[in-house]
C-alpha cells in the first residue's frame, strides 16, 4: 500500500516536472536568445546557457538606443485603463443581469456574449472611421476604451457567475440594517467576489498589455506607440537584431508575470464561508 | 412600538396566491407567533412586515399608518433570518456593529472608498464600541468579537445573528425560524434565551416557525396558517384547548387531538357501533360530526377493570413508553382487530396520553372513557368547530 502511495506521488512529480519544463522552456529560450549576439545565432551558435555576463550590455541598448521603456509605461497606462474601466463597468453590469428584472434582460446578455464572436480584424475598418470622427486616433484613451468593449464581457460572465453564489439573504440583511443598492454593491457583493475579480482583472490586464491589432492601426505616433507595437517594430525589412528583440520580449514579459503574481494571492474560494446555513 | 394591523393583504406570485385576504391586529409588545406547515405562507407573511417582499393588495399599517411602500431600512425592524444572513468577510464585532454603523452613515459616506473608511472610523467610536461590547456581553460573545462568522459554532452564530438585531433598538423584532437548524439542546437554551430576551426588551417580535413547541412556548398570541389563510388568532391556551377548526385540531398537540367520526341515527350518537351517553345539543341538520377530545382527557382501563363512568370499548394497538408519560394507541371496537401494517394500521387509530407507567399491551382489549365536557364537535363538511354553548351533556 505504502509502495503503491510512493509510486502514485512519484508519478505525479514526474509529470508536474514535466509540464513546467513544457510551460518554462520559452522563458528560457527568450533569456537565452537574448544573452547571445546576433551574428552568432545566424551562424547556428545558440548557446544552451545563457550569456550572464552579456546582461547590461542588452539592456542597455534597449533603453538608450529606443524609447522602449516610453513604450512600457504606454502599455501600462492602456493595460491599467483596461482593467480598471472593465472592472468598474463589468462588476455594476453583472450585478443587474445577476439580481434584477427588467425587460430585454436575455437579449443583453446575448450581445454582451456577441461581441465575443466577431473577430477583431472585422472591425477596424468601421472602429477607425469612428475613432476618427470622435477624434481618438493616437490616443491612449482610445486604446483604453476599445480594449475595454472586447474585455468588459469576458470580465461581465465572470463577475455575473460569481454574484448568482452570493446568497441573497446578505443583500436582504443589509437593506433591513439601512444599506442602499449602492453600498450594498460596495460592502457585500465586492468584497464577497473579490476572487473572481482578481480573475478578471489578470484577463482584462493581460487583454490591454498584449493587445497589438488596434494599437498599431489607431497609434501613428512613435512616442505613443505600446509595447507591442514597439517590439514588433525591431523586426526590420533588411535586418533584425534578434538579442534585441528578445531582450525587449524578456522586458515587457515581466511586468505581466509581476501582475499575475499579485492577483494570484487573491484568487481563493470560499469567502462566503458561515455566512448561511449550509 | 407599533400596533401592527393587516387588513385584507394578499400576496401574489405569478397569478397564485399564496396569502388570502389577511386580517389581524398584533397590539405593541406582543410575541406573535406565526405557525404552519411547510409553505403556507408564514415566511412570505414576515417578509411583507420587513418590507422585503412586496403586497400584492391590502394594506399594512404600523400605529395606523400604511407602510406598504415603506423601504425596510426606514421601518425600525430587525431580522433575524432563518439562514444566519452573516457577513463572511467581517468579524463578529463588524457584524454585530454593522446597523449602528449604517444608521451613522452620512450621504457622502456611499461614495466609493469613501465608505470603507468611513466604518472604520464609526467601528472605532466609543459609543458604538461600548455598545457592541454591551450586546455580546449580553448573548457571551465578547471571546469570539475578533474571529470570522467561519469560525463559530451554529449557536455562536446564531447568538450573533440576535446580537445583530438587538444592537439598533428598533420597534419590532421579525425572526424566520431562527432555530431550525439547531440541534434539541441548544434549541430548549436558545428558546428560553429569546423570550427572556422579549421580557427584558419589552418590544412586539414577530417569530415565524412550524414547530408548535416553539409557538407555545414563547408566544404570547399565535396565528396559525395553512395555504396562505388564518385557521386562528388566539393566545396558545385557547388554541390548544379550542382548536376552531379540525386544521388546528390536528396540527397542534403531539399526540393530535382525537377526531372520532359520529354518526346520528335514530337510536342516538353512534361511534364505532357504540350509543354515546351524551350528544350534541343539535346538529345542525349534519348526519355525521366529528368529536374532538385530547389524548391527554381520555382514560383507558384495561378490559373488566373499568372506572365505573360510561365506557367504550377498543383495542390498544400500540404503547410507547415516554417515562413521565404513556401515549397508548388504541382503535375501537368489542373485537379484536387483525395485525395491520402501513397507512391501515394508523386508520382509525386515536390516542391517548396517560401519566407515568402504565401496565398496558400491545393487543390487549381495554376500555375507553372520556368526560362529556372536554369533548368539542366539529362539522364533518366545513371541519369548523361548533360553539360550545350548543353542547350538553345528555
Amino acid at each position: 500500500m505504502i509502495a503503491r502511495r510512493r509510486l502514485s506521488t512519484g508519478v505525479r512529480a514526474l509529470l508536474a516536472l514535466l509540464l513546467t519544463c513544457l510551460a518554462g522552456f520559452p522563458l528560457f529560450w527568450i533569456i537565452n536568445t537574448a544573452m547571445t549576439p546576433t551574428t552568432d545565432l545566424f551562424q547556428g551558435q545558440q548557446r544552451l546557457v545563457p550569456d550572464i555576463s552579456r546582461t547590461l550590455d542588452v539592456f542597455s541598448v534597449l533603453t538608450t538606443d529606443t524609447p522602449f521603456l516610453g513604450w512600457m509605461a504606454n502599455s501600462a497606462v492602456v493595460a491599467f485603463g483596461t482593467t480598471l474601466l472593465s472592472l468598474v463597468m463589468a462588476t455594476m453590469a453583472a450585478y443587474a443581469l445577476s439580481r434584477y428584472k427588467f425587460v430585454g434582460k436575455g437579449p443583453m446578455g446575448f450581445l454582451f456574449f456577441a461581441t465575443q464572436m466577431l473577430p477583431e480584424a472585422l472591425l477596424v475598418v468601421p472602429l477607425y472611421s469612428l475613432f476618427a470622427a470622435l477624434g481618438l486616433l493616437n490616443q491612449l484613451s482610445g486604446l483604453v476604451l476599445v480594449n475595454t468593449a472586447f474585455a468588459m464581457p469576458v470580465a461581465l460572465f465572470i463577475l455575473k457567475s460569481a454574484i448568482d453564489n452570493v446568497p441573497y439573504e446578505l443583500e436582504e440583511s443589509a437593506r433591513v440594517d439601512g444599506c442602499s443598492p449602492l453600498s450594498i454593491l460596495q460592502v457585500m457583493v465586492v468584497p464577497l467576489v473579490a476572487p473572481s475579480m482578481a480573475a478578471a482583472a489578470v484577463i482584462t490586464f493581460f487583454d490591454g498589455w498584449n493587445e497589438y491589432l488596434f494599437a498599431t492601426t489607431f497609434i501613428r505616433d512613435r512616442s505613443s506607440w505600446v509595447g507591442s507595437t514597439g517590439l514588433a517594430s525591431f523586426i526590420g525589412e533588411f535586418s533584425t537584431p534578434l538579442d534585441t528583440v528578445f531582450s525587449a520580449a524578456l522586458v515587457f514579459t515581466i511586468p505581466a508575470i509581476i501582475f499575475f503574481l499579485l492577483m494570484q494571492r487573491k484568487i481563493v474560494s470560499g469567502l462566503t464561508a458561515g455566512s448561511v446555513k449550509g | 412600538m407599533p400596533t401592527i394591523e393587516f387588513d385584507q393583504v394578499s400576496k401574489n406570485f405569478a397569478g397564485n396566491t399564496v396569502i388570502k385576504g389577511f386580517d389581524a391586529t398584533v397590539a405593541d409588545k406582543e410575541f406573535l407567533v406565526l405557525l404552519g406547515p411547510s409553505g403556507c405562507g408564514k415566511s412570505t407573511m414576515l417578509r411583507m412586515i420587513a418590507g422585503l417582499t412586496d403586497i400584492s393588495s391590502g394594506e399594512l399599517r404600523f400605529d395606523g399608518v400604511a407602510v406598504n411602500d415603506l423601504e425596510p431600512k426606514k421601518r425600525n425592524i430587525a431580522f433575524v433570518f432563518q439562514s444566519y444572513a452573516l457577513y463572511p468577510h467581517m468579524s463578529v464585532r463588524a457584524n454585530i456593529g454593522f446597523p449602528l454603523v449604517m444608521d451613522n452613515f452620512k450621504w457622502w459616506h456611499h461614495i466609493p472608498l469613501v465608505g470603507g473608511f468611513a466604518r472604520r472610523a464609526l467601528m472605532k467610536r466609543g459609543d458604538i464600541a461600548g455598545e457592541i461590547d454591551q450586546v455580546a456581553e449580553m448573548l457571551e460573545l465578547t471571546d469570539y468579537l475578533d474571529r470570522r462568522p467561519k469560525a463559530l459554532s451554529g449557536g455562536q452564530r446564531q447568538r450573533v445573528a440576535v446580537a445583530r438585531s438587538l444592537i439598533r433598538e428598533p420597534a419590532l423584532y421579525l425572526l424566520d425560524e431562527p432555530l431550525s437548524n439547531l440541534d434539541a439542546k441548544l434549541r430548549t437554551q436558545m428558546r428560553a434565551e429569546i423570550s427572556a430576551l422579549h421580557d427584558r426588551v419589552q418590544k412586539s417580535f414577530v417569530y415565524v416557525t412550524h414547530d408548535q413547541v416553539e409557538a407555545m412556548t414563547m408566544g404570547t398570541r399565535i396565528i396559525v396558517l395553512n395555504d396562505g389563510v388564518v385557521q386562528q388568532y388566539g393566545t396558545p391556551k385557547e388554541i390548544y384547548d379550542r382548536p376552531a377548526n379540525t386544521f388546528v385540531a390536528r396540527f397542534i398537540g403531539s399526540p393530535p387531538m382525537n377526531l372520532v367520526p359520529v354518526t346520528f341515527t335514530d337510536r342516538g350518537a353512534d361511534m364505532f357501533g357504540n350509543t354515546l351517553s351524551f350528544a350534541p345539543p343539535e346538529t345542525l341538520g349534519e348526519q355525521a360530526m366529528q368529536l374532538g377530545i385530547r389524548a391527554e382527557k381520555v382514560r383507558v382501563h384495561a378490559a373488566g377493570q373499568d372506572d365505573g363512568q360510561a365506557g367504550y370499548p377498543a383495542q390498544i394497538v400500540t404503547v410507547e413508553n415516554l417515562g413521565a408519560e404513556t401515549v397508548v394507541g388504541f382503535k375501537f371496537g368489542s373485537e379484536p382487530h387483525d395485525f395491520e401494517v402501513g397507512a391501515r394500521a394508523s386508520r382509525d387509530l386515536f390516542y391517548a396520553k396517560l401519566v407515568g407507567d402504565v401496565r398496558l399491551e400491545h393487543g390487549q382489549m381495554c376500555t375507553v372513557s372520556f368526560d362529556p365536557g372536554d369533548v368539542l364537535w366539529y362539522s364533518t363538511e366545513s371541519g369548523e368547530l361548533f360553539d360550545s354553548t350548543q353542547m350538553a351533556s345528555s
